[in-house]
């Protein structure tokens, strides 16, 4: 046979290494974490696959051995056998030994030795006490044998054969008969039909030429290559078409193929289609390229009649998940994060030299170029980092599968751009608080069918994903066409909790923002899905920990939309520099607005005209409690958070600087309005504000203050980091 | 009375194991030793399959082939041809002068059984 037996084993034996890698880490990660449902599976299904595949290439060994394990997995998954540091440390050699098979069959020689057969005995033995009712190794080897023949499905299949036979074929010494006849040899012709539709006038009939062409539908256990064979000596002068008369088992064989990248191999591979049809189709697609331009290879075999269209329809999506799944490789290529943290280091530090540079200005023109190159260099390291977030979006289909089902919500759920990057660590971290989000979409704000059809919307709720880079940003989108959320509802709750006073006058935008208060839920049923009010609060301190913000938008009836907003990544970030007293500090420059300059007379209020609109601002000397002249001429740097602005009040504008992000040691855990801190060119520290928590904590100062003694001159307030605690 | 099979190949030994094989499954054989005997072995004979070898001494197995087809009592003989994988050329020849099937060698009986009873029943 042509079919290239060396070429796929390599395949199994590349994947089986693969398989074996990943089954080891995941036996590894349980040690760590017992209980991880998504490792255990991980781990069974490395031993599935790897247990189908060596039944393909009649690796019989292995296939016992690895279906203990998979069975014992099995049981793992199932929860009636535990994961025990005996388990894990029973399974490892395990692998080990498989591994070692594995190689040797890489190097020809595809029988256990009897040295690996006795290690294989030991450690089925060894692996059997975990066993529940403790089946003795022995009979589970045995199943494995029988669970081997059922890759190749038993049992007679239905062939649909038609067979036009040459006019030659009978003085070429063929009788059609006879390979009839011999046809029975493989299976039972349950019909058989003749075609004489081609036979002449009996004055004209050539005694010696056939005319008949035969119909028959043939079961055999054979595979299709067998059949084929039968007619070797008359395939050049007639047209034979063998096709299965259930094409659903080579679909299903299809669907649960190794990745191939030609439809020629799914389909050979799946014994639908012989290597001797392939080579026939491409011929038949090369004369018809040739007569009438392209033809898709998949096009001809139906056409062709070698395959039913069912068959090259998986072969041919087959395909292309595996192009999926390739250039999804080329996208991500796997490096050790520590290695690439080092990088980011040694840009970080690259940074801060060249800002030492910019302190001496005679090299400006070198050290522009200088600062081109960095800035180049950490683009290209920081975008080592960067994965599609689509991956991550792409996983709630799931979710919105199943919390669908438990609600009884029908929802469509629409991603788009699932290719906007982001910092690795970012996607990882994000996920908990979106799905979160998700969760609550499905559960309080898409209603039930009968609710939507009554307020005039169509029964399947819509359910939105969408990401976006939007300056310098990642901004994430739930949205749903749900309920919205209840205004009046959420101040009622807030003023019922003491979070707003009642009476109080507060934009749309701050009554939503209070459903990320601690303890605020208005949900009236709990459900099990999105929890106990522990949740908006959590996920707000989320993607506040990763330097995000997050929004509503809701119009009441119409749905409501989550906007979570952040950095790209984690490590640089392009800063504003400014000085107050002596101090230098860095304010994010993607929350920076404008710069105005600080109007004089202003100096006892706490609030300014800036064209017209009021703009209340924060002098930092006094929020830091710095000591320090100020300076005569002040300025404005104006900050927004959550659509609100704010003005912050400082000695100097020192321009852009790219910050390099050290994380404040873990005494400063507490700080609010202090994110981390940088090193300045000339080796001073610079710290950097928390623009969101700087201006929310200042207007709670503001309203105790206000609702207390009411004397509070600016300059004799109590700063707020002198009063933070420090533990 | 089982059908005649003649068995033409230079080597003793390999007419010898096709022989034993055939008549094992029931056939009659007899056996030439090259082209030339094997056309005096036909002689007018009932013979229900030829099997030929194709490189002989004195005739060749296609030269044996095309003489044997011009004879009418072997128009319709199946004839399956003795091949080895490199002569992929010499297979296109003897299917030219038609001898439509054949082995490959080397050959397990049984393959050569296989495709006999393609051809013919016992």
């Amino acid at each position: 046979m042509a079919f290239d037996a060396d070429e796929a084993l390599d395949i199994f034996i590349t994947e089986a290494r693969e398989l074996l890698e990943s089954f080891e880490e995941g036996l590894l990660q349980l040690e760590a974490d017992p209980d991880d449902a998504e490792t255990i599976n991980a781990i069974f299904r490395s031993a599935h696959t790897l247990k189908g595949s060596s039944g393909l290439f009649g690796l019989n060994h292995l296939v016992g051995f690895a279906h203990v394990v998979e069975t014992l997995l099995g049981h793992v998954r199932e929860g009636t056998v535990r994961v025990t540091p005996e388990l894990i440390s029973v399974l490892l050699p395990c692998a080990d030994h498989i591994t070692r098979f594995v190689e040797g069959v890489a190097e020809g020689r595809p029988e256990p030795s009897p040295g690996e057969a006795a290690e294989a005995e030991a450690l089925l033995a060894r692996l059997a006490p975990f066993e529940p009712g403790a089946a003795p190794a022995a009979a589970a080897a045995v199943s494995a044998a029988s669970d081997a023949a059922d890759q190749e499905p038993d049992g007679p299949r239905g062939w649909y054969l038609r067979l036009r036979f040459g006019p030659d074929c009978l003085r070429n010494g063929m009788d059609p008969l006879s390979l009839l006849r011999y046809l029975t040899s493989l299976g039972t012709i349950d019909r058989i039909a003749v075609d004489d539709s081609a036979l002449p006038e009996a004055s004209d009939l050539d005694p010696e030429t056939n005319y008949l062409a035969f119909e028959a539908e043939l079961s055999t256990e054979a595979p299709k290559s067998e059949i084929e064979s039968v007619f070797d000596f008359v395939r050049d002068d007639s047209d034979i078409r063998i096709t299965p008369l259930d094409s659903g088992e080579f679909v299903g064989r299809i669907e649960s193929m190794p990745d191939r990248d030609r439809i020629g191999d799914v389909l050979q591979e799946s014994g639908a289609v012989t290597p001797g049809e392939i080579d026939e189709a491409l011929r038949i697609q090369r004369e018809r390229t040739r007569d009438s331009g392209p033809v898709p290879i998949g096009q001809v075999l139906i056409e062709e009649g070698i395959a039913p269209s069912a068959v090259v329809e998986a072969a041919l999506s087959k395909q292309r998940r595996t192009a999926d799944t390739r250039s999804g490789d080329t996208q991500t290529i796997r490096i050790d994060a520590g290695r690439l943290d080092r990088l980011i280091d040694l840009v970080g530090e690259l940074v801060i030299a060249q800002a030492g540079i910019s302190v001496n200005d005679h090299l400006s023109e070198a050290q522009g170029e200088v600062t081109r190159l960095i800035d180049e260099v950490r683009h290209s390291a920081l975008a080592l980092r960067m994965v599609p977030i689509g991956m991550t979006l792409r996983r709630f289909e799931r979710v919105v599968r199943d919390v669908c089902v438990t609600l009884g919500k029908e929802v469509h759920l629409t991603i788009t751009g699932g290719d906007a990057e982001m910092d690795k660590a970012l996607v990882e971290r994000i996920s908990d608080p979106l799905l979160h989000l998700v969760r609550n979409s499905l559960d309080h704000g898409i209603e039930s069918p009968s609710d939507r059809v009554e307020a005039g919307k169509p029964a399947q709720g819509q359910l939105r994903l969408n990401a976006y880079h939007d300056a310098g940003n990642i901004v994430i989108e739930v949205s749903d066409d749900g309920r919205g959320l209840d205004r009046d509802r959420i101040l009622a709750k807030a003023v019922d909790r003491g979070l707003v006073a009642a009476g109080a006058t507060l934009t749309d935008h701050e009554v939503y923002d209070l459903i990320f208060e601690p303890g605020f839920s208005t949900a009236e049923k709990i459900s099990n899905l999105s929890g106990r009010g522990v949740g908006m609060d959590v996920v707000r301190r989320n993607v506040a920990a990763l330097r995000g913000s997050i929004e509503v938008d809701s119009v009441r009836g119409q749905g409501a939309t989550i906007r979570i907003r952040l950095p790209l990544t984690l490590a640089i970030i392009d800063g504003f520099l400014v000085g107050v007293g002596g101090s230098s500090f860095i304010v994010p420059l993607d929350r920076v607005t404008e710069c105005v300059e600080f109007p004089t007379g202003n100096r006892d209020r706490d609030h300014m005209n800036l064209r017209g609109e009021v703009l209340p601002f924060i002098r930092l000397n006094n929020l830091f409690g710095l000591d320090g002249d100020v300076a005569r001429r002040q300025s404005v740097v104006v900050v927004e958070q959550s659509g609100q602005r704010t003005g912050l009040v400082v000695d100097a504008l020192l321009g852009e600087f790219q910050t390099v992000i050290k994380p404040l040691g873990p005494l400063f855990s507490s700080l609010k309005c202090v994110s981390g801190s940088t090193i300045l060119g000339n080796g001073d520290v610079a710290l950097i504000l928390d623009v969101g928590p700087l201006v929310t904590e200042y207007a709670d100062l503001e309203r105790v203050r206000h609702a207390g003694t009411g004397n509070g001159h600016p300059s004799r307030r109590r700063p707020v980091l002198a009063g933070q605690p420090v533990t | 009375m089982g059908k005649t099979i003649l068995v033409v190949d230079d080597s003793a030994s390999v007419r010898q194991v096709v022989s034993i094989a055939l008549k094992g499954a029931g056939y009659d054989v007899i056996q030439g030793s090259d082209g030339k005997d094997a056309l005096k072995q036909l002689d007018g004979r009932r013979i229900h399959l030829i099997i030929s070898d194709v490189n002989m001494p004195n005739m060749d197995g296609i030269t044996f082939v095309a003489e044997a087809k011009k004879l009418p009592a072997y128009k319709f003989t199946p004839i399956i041809m003795l091949t080895t994988e490199s002569q992929e050329e010499k297979k296109k020849q003897a299917q030219a002068a038609g001898a439509k099937a054949w082995v490959t060698k080397p050959f397990q009986p049984e393959q050569m059984l296989a495709a006999v009873s393609k051809l013919i029943a016992p």
